[in-house]
């Protein structure tokens, strides 16, 4: 197993997403075996292409033999040379880190899941669903040409659809997931008009000729900077980016560990990866570039303060997911690929880590309101002490992974000359230590608040506590991996600055001012959590009252979802029915029902030339002939 | 005897009807070609080319005008006789001979038996139908049209060729051999279709009424 | 000698009166007479245009036999149709056979 037969990897999810979805009521235990078992061998098949990768760094630069990290095969030709897609798969360090996320932190949802779904009507097609989506999740990281990406794409979002609304019972449940594919529908056009900008440009869909084409200046930079916006336009859409972020919080109203992979460890960083993957393009064109650090820092900033007033614990995660892929995106708009692939890779053990403890919470009180829990750490320890590490690893403690990745972002923000974003990006991670500070006090410290629920809650089941123990144990060492002792005493060239890179490896060094800095802002953010929340209620009613307005503004999520719905209810509903009114009147009345009357009316009239008498007919044929033979005679 | 047949009163009639028409149309013309031809201004041929189209035109218009039928198919009989003669003109004994056989002694039977067999005899009026004046106006500018694609064109022979016997009989059996006997496969079948046609069905088999329902 | 426009001619009224007989008449059978005259003139056209253009191969004439022999055969066939409509119907007005229509 190399790196050029990767292809394998999608294909087992796949398989299995036929095979549950179809034959899940023949099977023993509706098929989540199946499920579990295809994706450990996938989580297998990843560390044996882990190998092969390693070998392929020579002076710690990652250069295969020429084709041996590609596959392909021509799909479909169309004329001689005008179009051509293929079948492709491209290995690189920024897929490795993809693959070993995606593939890791779907073993733990799917085994997780076992224990959380127990019981649930349509148990099976959970199953496939999770393998259709892990399946298109692979094949979006794996593939090397555009067009098999945005299939991939829209698989996922497809996926991201229908278990969104697996409770589809639930009016709520349908109505956002009809919101988070409607929401990602706009920004997947601005990626379809990108990839169509970028092929009328270059002719290929090939991603890595398309990037060696900008590189080599031979697209203007102002086509570039537009097909890159509109490439970012989609990775907007899919990251809930601002001002597409609207979706996410609503989309919490699918099945917890769904939450914990789709949203927020694997298909929302799909537009980081997409952006990570043209990064060498992005570089040639600042001014996109600058659109994306931007974008993330006010999505950042807003989405943690959000989450600062949330008090459901889903969304409080979401909002959290959504200020960190800004985060990512802040990164990314300086260049900085690396600090970016390696927050996600931190955020996506922790952040999932996160969700799935609130699953356990939510499964043991079947109560998602902080108001209504408290105290739950005497009930549920290992959840508890989990939730907590993670929350560590979010807030930014030292040790912890969030906080060498939050700091080399923040560094290389620093480093960068980008000093207002720079400080906003830390008042952004003072704001997340707190909030998520808060959210685990109301959780599990205090006193209870709700009694029944209380005394409802009991420690999950081992299947759903191993997953946590070990998303624990990596929240807290996945940091690690950017020292480049530690890399190497894994088999790498060096930490994780030596393997994705744009332009030169990046060595990790620790900027102790920096970093100081950093956890001085995250441990104040925590004691001012602890204070607010973990004292007596007044404190936190003197916190909400401190601004009304201000309050009022973050509990309505700065009225954007109100702005939408109204933008919808006039503008879109208006039009609708101007054209409704169009369809109904002109097109249908007129065009359709009115070409048929004519019609009609006209074989009504016409209908008594048919007299049925035979020499009726013979005469008007010999008037015919007649006609003709003087036309013939008069030309 | 006689009185059997629908017919005697009514030959009554077709002879007076026919000598009247002979005294009336025919004499003239005959007299007019009679003194052409003495003094040297037509060729015997002319002038029985002329009789001839006389008797044919006179028998067609008889045939779609007159009102009872069995006095039209008697008016079709002169028309045919008169094509023979246009025949034996044009120097084609046996298309003549042909026509004649064929013509007078089968078809124009046939018609005769179909007139019966459908009550001719208790209905042998059946008035015209209400589109006269527009079949007329179609068959008139057809003539014109035909006549004025006729006068047209410049015809390359003047003389009507004779055709030996043998060489007509060579050219049919051995050049036309395929397409007569198609055509004998035709007739063959054509009075087949006839008969069948034609015949009462004696009982109606309910069986094979339901299986072609079925 | 007699030119060839004056069979032609002759050929064309006979087929032009036939056909006002097939358009004015209301019986079948005189119908069919008129079909006859109308085919009589089409044979006077074909042997006139065979023994005056083409005496070697005189192809009309073989034309002019197989009218007649067709014309027989249509004849037979009419004559069983219009006896079988006759039956059901009591009629042979092709007026009164007017069910293909509206």
């Amino acid at each position: 197993m190399s790196m050029e037969q990767a292809w394998v990897l999608p294909a087992i999810p796949a398989a299995l997403f036929v095979i549950i979805a179809l034959f899940n009521p023949l099977i023993p235990r509706r098929g989540d075996f199946l499920a579990v078992l295809g994706m450990a061998a996938v989580v297998a098949l990843v560390g044996v292409i882990l190998v092969d990768f390693t070998s392929a760094f020579h002076d710690g630069h990652f250069e295969p033999v020429a084709g041996e990290n590609a596959f392909s095969f021509n799909w479909i030709t169309i004329g001689q040379d005008f179009f051509t897609i293929e079948f492709s798969t491209y290995v690189d360090p920024i897929t490795m880190v993809m693959l070993v996320v995606v593939s890791f932190v779907a073993l733990m949802v799917l085994v997780y899941s076992v224990g959380y779904m127990h019981g649930e009507a349509r148990y099976g097609w959970y199953f496939a669903a999770l393998s259709f989506f892990v399946a298109s999740m692979l094949t979006l990281v794996l593939s090397g040409n555009l067009i098999m990406l945005y299939f991939a794409w829209e698989g996922v979002g497809v996926a991201s659809f229908l278990l969104i609304g697996f409770y589809w019972e639930r009016q709520s449940a349908a109505e956002a997931a009809k919101k988070a594919f409607i929401t990602t529908r706009i920004g997947d056009v601005g990626l379809l008009i990108g990839i169509i900008l970028l092929w009328r440009a270059t002719g290929t869909f090939d991603i890595q000729q398309i990037i060696a084409a900008a590189q080599g200046g031979e697209i203007g930079e102002t086509y570039l900077t537009v097909a890159m916006l509109f490439l970012f336009a989609g990775a907007a859409g899919k990251s809930a980016q601002f001002p597409l972020h609207v979706w996410l919080p609503d989309a919490m109203e699918g099945p917890t560990p769904v939450s914990a992979l789709i949203h927020a460890a694997t298909m929302v960083v799909a537009g980081v990866y997409l952006v990570a993957r043209f990064s060498p393009v992005f570089a040639e064109v600042l001014v996109a570039r600058d659109v994306v650090l931007y974008t993330g820092l006010i999505t950042a900033l807003m989405a943690a303060t959000m989450g600062l007033v949330s008090n459901d614990i889903k969304r409080v995660l979401a909002y959290s997911t959504v200020s960190q892929l800004g985060f990512m995106f802040v990164a990314l708009g300086v260049g900085a690929v690396t600090a970016a692939m390696f927050h996600l890779f931190t955020h996506a053990f922790f952040k999932s880590l996160l969700f799935l403890g609130s699953g356990s919470v939510i499964h043991a009180t079947h109560e998602q309101e902080v108001e209504e829990l408290g105290g739950l750490w005497r009930k549920m320890p290992v959840t508890a002490a989990t939730f907590g590490i993670a929350s560590l690893a979010l807030a930014g403690i030292p040790i912890f992974a969030g906080f060498w990745s939050k700091d080399e972002i923040l560094r290389a923000l620093f480093d960068g000359g980008e000093t207002g974003a720079f400080v906003v990006l830390l008042a952004t991670a003072v704001l997340t230590a707190i909030y998520t500070t808060r959210l685990f006090v109301l959780t599990f410290a205090g006193e209870p608040r709700n009694r029944q629920a209380y005394d409802h809650a009991h420690e999950s089941p081992l299947i759903m506590a191993a997953p946590l123990v070990i998303l624990a144990t990596l929240a807290t060492v996945a940091g690690f991996f950017a020292i480049d002792e530690v890399g190497r005493a894994l088999g790498f060239a060096g930490g994780i600055g030596e393997l994705v890179y744009l332009e030169e490896p990046h060595h990790f060094s620790v900027d102790w001012a920096l970093a100081g800095t950093a956890t001085a802002g995250a441990v104040g953010g925590v004691i001012i959590g602890w204070i607010f929340w973990r004292g007596r209620a007044e404190r936190a009613i003197a916190a909400r009252d401190w601004d009304p307005a201000l309050h009022q503004l973050l509990v309505n999520r700065y009225y954007m979802d109100n702005l939408y719905q109204g933008i919808i209810n006039r503008a879109i509903m208006g039009l609708g029915g101007v054209i409704a009114w169009f369809d109904k009147r002109v097109v249908n009345e007129t065009g359709v029902d009115g070409g048929a009357q004519s019609i009609g009316y006209m074989g009504l009239r016409l209908k008594f030339l048919q007299t049925g008498k035979i020499p009726n007919y013979a005469l008007a044929m010999a008037a015919g002939v007649v006609g003709l033979a003087l036309l013939a005679f008069s030309s | 005897m006689f009185e059997r047949l629908p017919l005697p009163s009514q030959f009554d009639r077709i002879i007076v009807t026919g000598t009247t028409v002979v005294a009336l149309v025919g004499l003239p013309i005959l007299i007019v070609l009679l003194v052409l031809l003495t003094a040297g201004q037509i060729s015997g041929a002319e002038l029985v080319f002329w009789m001839a189209s006389a008797v044919i035109v006179a028998g067609a218009l008889g045939a779609v005008l007159v009102p009872n039928v069995v006095h039209a198919a008697l008016a079709l009989v002169a028309t045919l006789l008169g094509v023979a003669a246009i025949f034996l003109l044009l120097a084609t004994e046996f298309i003549a001979l042909v026509q004649v056989l064929v013509y007078g002694g089968g078809v124009v039977i046939l018609l005769l038996f179909g007139l019966m067999l459908t009550n001719a005899a208790d209905d042998p009026v059946v008035t015209d139908g209400s589109q006269k004046p527009f079949a007329a106006l179609v068959g008139v500018l057809l003539i014109g049209i035909f006549a004025a694609a006729a006068l047209d064109a410049e015809w390359a022979g003047d003389v009507a060729n004779i055709v030996p016997f043998e060489l007509f009989g060579e050219r049919l059996f051995r050049d036309f051999l395929v397409p007569v006997i198609v055509v004998a496969i035709l007739l063959d079948i054509a009075l087949t279709g006839a008969f069948v046609n034609a015949r009462r069905e004696r009982v109606e088999e309910p069986a094979a009424d339901e299986e072609v329902r079925a | 000698m007699i030119p060839l426009e004056n069979f032609l001619l002759l050929s064309a009224v006979l087929f032009g009166i036939g056909f006002y007989g097939v358009l004015a008449r209301r019986s079948a059978i005189l119908i069919l007479i008129s079909v006859e005259l109308m085919l009589a003139g089409v044979s006077i056209n074909f042997v006139a245009f065979a023994s005056y253009l083409d005496p070697e191969a005189f192809s009309g004439l073989i034309f002019a036999l197989f009218v007649i022999t067709v014309a027989a055969a249509e004849v037979g066939l009419a004559l069983g149709i219009v006896l079988r409509i006759f039956r059901e119907r009591r009629t042979a007005n092709v007026d009164a056979i007017d069910e293909l229509k509206w």
